[in-house]
């Protein structure tokens, strides 16, 4: 116990104690600790861990070297290693471990790499301000949904319900969660509708836009190459689009952006 | 508290049950929903009562508890998804009570779940006294002798609402409606599937003909069948090798790692297609820096084209919508006055391997189904037919024959409901717009099925996005170098350090750095 | 939901003598495999006083020309093929000189709400030669129905009642499995999902007037209180007939109906699903 005490009040020990949390917190605190509280997660790819590794340890340098004190006794140790006699063992091991970690790390950055390409990809790229819907022109700007006008909601949401249901269930799947029979089968997997992220984001005519469009008519940035959406405008009418669009609204629970609140501050 | 939720319960799974159920199973549990004829399975008729995945025996009513696993865990393998995260626990027991109502067999008594003891632990013996089983109690009459729902019985089965239905590939336990635990597969031998051809086999044990512990001998050896649900990679990876594997079945193809790719309906441009046959397909790619070999290995139950699967054909293509042109006309059928049509007429399977024409520099690639106008792909077509092909893709309509000689071998089998085929080509060609296969850089790659015996071809057939090929380059000596040059560089700098510490340790004396 | 029409045009199979015992005069050309005890109701048991019982015979006819048979591939099964040895047919409709066999016949109404005790005989049904024997089966809710497996390749029993539970049970040696049914439901259609040409019908009643016509088109409900009774008669293609009579104490009525091929597109009536709304 003794020990221990005095390895924790020393610098050194108390430095290499700190690396080793941060690097256990960047590599597997960030991906596995949020999702035990419900939130999302994703690992940090190695080139930040090393950046997030670089900046504790510039951190820490700057703590220890910060007092006269303490940067002696943070060199000691070290020292230590260098030149005592009795630690003649652990120098050369040391000498030997870290050529060879330094020539491992070298390996694994040079050898063969078989990633697929980045693929950088906007998923709520900026509309066009109008765009040609059979042959008419339709004018995104400032629209709203026709349907929405009056006390047609209902009706609307019937017909979008036989239209999801009949055309956007495999990929967008029953929950309106992106995760349908289908879905499985597309890179990028299709979009959900729940939750504050994507549809609650938007205003009406971006999603009329989007059906109607489809993957081949996203922009460069949008990755139109890839999309299995296909451009609705081939097999729905614009009243069907519309109405897919109340269903999709009602039956995810969230509402649309305004054009208010589009105009806003908040860019998109 | 009872009576209260009495007065409330229906009400509620009602209201559930309009909201997030009727558009398959209809309003009125009858499985008519408006996406009903969308899917192959269709959603259930809850007026029957007939719930397949039950702990209760054949033919009876479901527990309470079996309907809510139903909906908790959905029905893999069909349209159906679990609920369980998507509903409260009040919600889905609910819906429970709900379902119930559809049916007025839910006035009877539910009978108590069949009772069993648990599984004998997993042997090679045992697995193979399944397997005697399995041939004994005639499994493969439907499901086949290598399990992949191909028996002589399948191309004729029908559920009770005389829909087509397939008997379960057991190779691909991850589609098995009720799960495929040794607990599961054996609880569906025992009680069978309520609405299908599958039977319970539990008047075997009543019978002495078999033991409970052999039946599950055969539950254990059908879960053998099946490996775990196989992980999507990115990116296939063409092994270098010194002599490509000559031919389909070369044993050499066992050395080389294989790359799942799922494949979907495709429901993307008319007429589109809600149920294909094919749901995956296995690659493997190797090349000799002269050529390229890839394999593709997928299970499908018929090997078309097949006159013994014609009738299946016409049934599913008669219950798919949207109402889909037959590729054999009916007025050709009536005018030779017979349903049959001549084995020449039916439809092959095919397999279609798209890359882009050239391998893109940044992010930009062709449209992944087939291309487009501005921009078309590569494809390599292979059919059961005997066409293969080069061509090139501008839209899943407009693809036209890449003229010139044959440069493709290609060589498929097909054994016991699998079908396997290899394609090889040389890494250049002359010729526009024939991709240059090079080393070292991901080509894009998108795999298409499709199975003739089902009613597929042209745009009615199974589909991928795109992935990656990537044909591995010869290690570089550089490879080794720079490592080399580490460790060297990282030594030196070890021994200054040390040296120049121990320097001003034992002072500056001669001989002092004699450690 | 289809219509089951569709699999009963498919798959009927000839059969022979199923009903000797409630026909009376059964027996006549047909020679096939059929056992005579197929449709038979048991005993009426003690309700009706054997001092009134009465009587009614009847008459199944067909008019015109019958539809020819058709043949059943059963290369598959070498064990069935070798039972057929001048080759299985489908005969969708069992005409032998102008009668009508395997018609089902039940006293549809005028019983009142008599009780019957069940017969404890039970009732079989037979798989042999990849075929169902008796092809139409009389039994009574709550009977013993005795299914074996002659031909000891497998078969799966899948019946598709909608009134009652059904079972889908695997028989894939020699064997004997009993079920039974606990509501009067008909047709019940059975069928054999590893041959798809397997069909058979199961008619339940509440009661034992039921029985099935013979190769000779003839049956006959006995053991009857006299009474006014509604007579129904259910053919798998031609759908349902029905006529009234009355019988009087000791009595025996005789009743005739016909059937014709025109008949093929009626309604054939199969249970009703027991739905709430």
């Amino acid at each position: 116990m003794v020990s221990v005490k005095r390895y924790l009040h020393h610098p050194f020990w108390q430095a290499i104690l700190v690396l080793v949390v941060a690097y256990l917190l960047v590599e597997y605190g960030i991906p596995y600790l949020p999702p035990l509280i419900g939130i999302s997660s994703a690992p940090v790819p190695q080139s930040v861990v090393l950046q997030y590794m670089l900046t504790v340890l510039a951190g820490i340098l700057i703590w220890v070297s910060d007092n006269e004190e303490r940067w002696a006794r943070f060199r000691q140790p070290i020292y230590a290693a260098l030149v005592d006699r009795d630690k003649k063992l652990l120098r050369v091991a040391l000498m030997v471990a870290i050529p060879l970690l330094a020539g491992w790390l070298t390996f694994r950055a040079v050898r063969q790499t078989v990633a697929a390409p980045p693929s950088l990809r906007s998923i709520h790229p900026a509309p066009p301000s109008s765009i040609t819907f059979r042959g008419e022109t339709i004018t995104l700007a400032g629209l709203g949904n026709p349907l929405r006008q009056d006390d047609s909601i209902a009706e609307a949401y019937a017909v979008g319900k036989r239209v999801y249901y009949q055309n956007c269930l495999p990929c967008h799947g029953d929950a309106l969660s992106g995760d349908g029979h289908y879905a499985h089968g597309f890179m990028p997997t299709p979009l959900a509708f729940t939750g504050s992220g994507t549809i609650a984001q938007l205003t009406e005519s971006f999603v009329f836009w989007r059906i109607a469009k489809g993957g081949p008519g996203l922009p460069r940035e949008g990755t139109p190459w890839n999309s299995a959406m296909p451009a609705w405008e081939d097999i729905l009418t614009a009243d069907e689009i519309w109405s897919v669009i109340v269903f999709l609204y009602e039956q995810a629970g969230v509402s649309p952006r305004t054009w208010e609140e589009a105009e806003g501050p908040a860019e998109h | 508290m009872v009576a209260q939720a009495e007065g409330q319960e229906a009400p509620a799974g009602k209201a559930t049950y309009d909201k997030w159920c009727a558009g398959c199973h209809g309003e009125e549990g009858a499985g008519d929903g408006v996406a009903a004829t969308y899917m192959l399975p269709q959603p259930r008729d809850f007026t029957t009562a007939l719930y397949q995945i039950r702990t209760t025996a054949s033919g009876e009513l479901p527990t309470d508890g079996d309907i809510l696993r139903m909906i908790d865990e959905g029905m893999p393998g069909s349209a159906m998804p679990g609920w369980k995260d998507y509903l409260s626990n009040t919600e889905r027991t609910d819906l429970v009570q709900y379902l119930k109502t559809f049916s007025r067999f839910f006035e009877d008594e539910v009978p108590p779940p069949v009772e069993y003891g648990g599984a004998p632990g997993v042997s090679e013996e045992g697995l193979a006294e399944g397997r005697e089983f399995y041939d004994k109690i005639e499994c493969w009459k439907c499901h086949g002798q290598a399990g992949r729902g191909d028996g002589p019985s399948a191309p004729t089965l029908e559920d009770d609402w005389d829909l087509p239905v397939r008997a379960a590939d057991l190779t691909e336990g991850w589609n098995f409606n009720g799960g495929y635990t040794t607990e599961a597969i054996f609880s569906r031998l025992m009680t069978g599937l309520n609405g299908a051809p599958m039977p319970s086999f539990a008047d075997l044990i009543d019978a002495e003909f078999m033991t409970e512990e052999q039946l599950w001998r055969v539950a254990q050896y059908v879960e053998s069948l099946s490996p775990e649900m196989p992980e999507v990679r990115e990116v296939v990876r063409a092994a270098l090798v010194e002599t490509l594997p000559a031919t389909v079945d070369d044993p050499a193809w066992n050395q080389i790692e294989r790359f799942y790719v799922p494949l979907v309906g495709q429901v993307i441009i008319e007429p589109r297609w809600f149920a294909p046959t094919v749901d995956g397909v296995w690659v493997q790619a190797a090349h000799d820096s002269e050529r390229v070999a890839l394999r593709f290995t997928w299970n499908d139950p018929s090997e078309s084209p097949s006159a013994e699967w014609e009738e299946w054909r016409q049934r599913v293509v008669s219950v798919m919508q949207p109402t889909v042109e037959t590729t054999v006309s009916t007025a050709e059928e009536e005018a030779t006055g017979d349903g049959e049509p001549e084995v020449g007429e039916l439809l092959p399977d095919a397999l279609t391997v798209q890359f882009s024409t050239t391998i893109p520099e940044g992010m930009k690639r062709p449209y992944f189904l087939m291309g487009d106008q501005d921009e078309p792909v590569y494809l390599l077509n292979w059919s059961s037919g005997g066409d293969t092909s080069e061509a090139l893709g501008r839209g899943m309509n407009a693809i036209e024959a890449i003229a010139g000689e044959t440069v493709l071998v290609s060589e498929s089998t097909f054994d016991e409901g699998q079908r396997r085929l290899l394609l090889s080509r040389a890494l250049t060609l002359e010729g526009a717009n024939r991709l240059v296969f090079e080393t070292g850089r991901p080509i894009p790659m998108a795999i298409f099925a499709w199975d003739g015996s089902n009613g597929e071809s042209g745009t009615q057939g199974a589909i991928s996005t795109w992935y990656f090929l990537y044909l591995d380059q010869p290690t570089e000596n550089i490879t080794y170098v720079f490592p080399m040059l580490a460790v060297l560089l990282t030594a030196v700098l070890g021994v200054v350090i040390v040296t120049r510490a121990q320097r001003g340790a034992h002072g500056a004396g001669p001989g002092s750095g004699s450690d | 939901m289809d219509h089951p029409l569709k699999q009963i045009l498919a798959l009927v199979v000839v059969l022979g003598i199923s009903v000797a015992t409630a026909c009376g005069g059964g027996g006549g050309g047909e020679t096939t495999d059929g056992e005579a005890d197929g449709g038979a109701p048991a005993a009426a048991g003690s309700v009706v006083s054997p001092d009134s019982a009465a009587t009614i015979n009847g008459t199944v006819s067909f008019e015109g020309t019958a539809p020819a048979a058709e043949p059943i591939d059963m290369s598959e099964e070498p064990t069935c093929a070798e039972k057929h040895p001048d080759g299985a047919v489908r005969q969708q409709v069992a005409v032998t000189d102008g009668r009508l066999a395997n018609v089902y016949v039940y006293v549809k109404s005028g019983l009142g709400d008599r009780a019957f005790p069940t017969p404890s005989a039970p009732v079989t049904l037979d798989q042999s030669g990849c075929r169902y024997s008796p092809h139409i089966v009389a039994i009574q809710a709550g009977q013993s129905l005795a299914i074996m497996n002659s031909d000891g390749i497998l078969h799966n029993i899948n019946t598709q009642p909608t009134e009652n539970r059904g079972f889908n049970i695997s028989q894939p040696v020699v064997m004997e499995t009993s079920r039974e049914f606990s509501r009067p439901e008909v047709m019940i259609p059975v069928k054999c999902d590893v041959h798809g040409w397997m069909q058979a019908f199961i008619g339940v009643q509440g009661h034992p007037y039921a029985s099935v016509s013979g190769a000779d088109g003839l049956f006959s409900l006995a053991d009857l209180p006299p009474g006014e009774y509604e007579i129904e008669v259910w053919h798998e293609l031609y759908g349902t007939q029905s006529q009234t009579v009355t019988i009087g104490v000791k009595e025996t009525a005789e009743v005739s109906f016909t059937f014709n091929s025109d008949m093929a597109g009626n309604h054939v009536p199969m249970g009703e699903p027991l739905v709430l709304r």
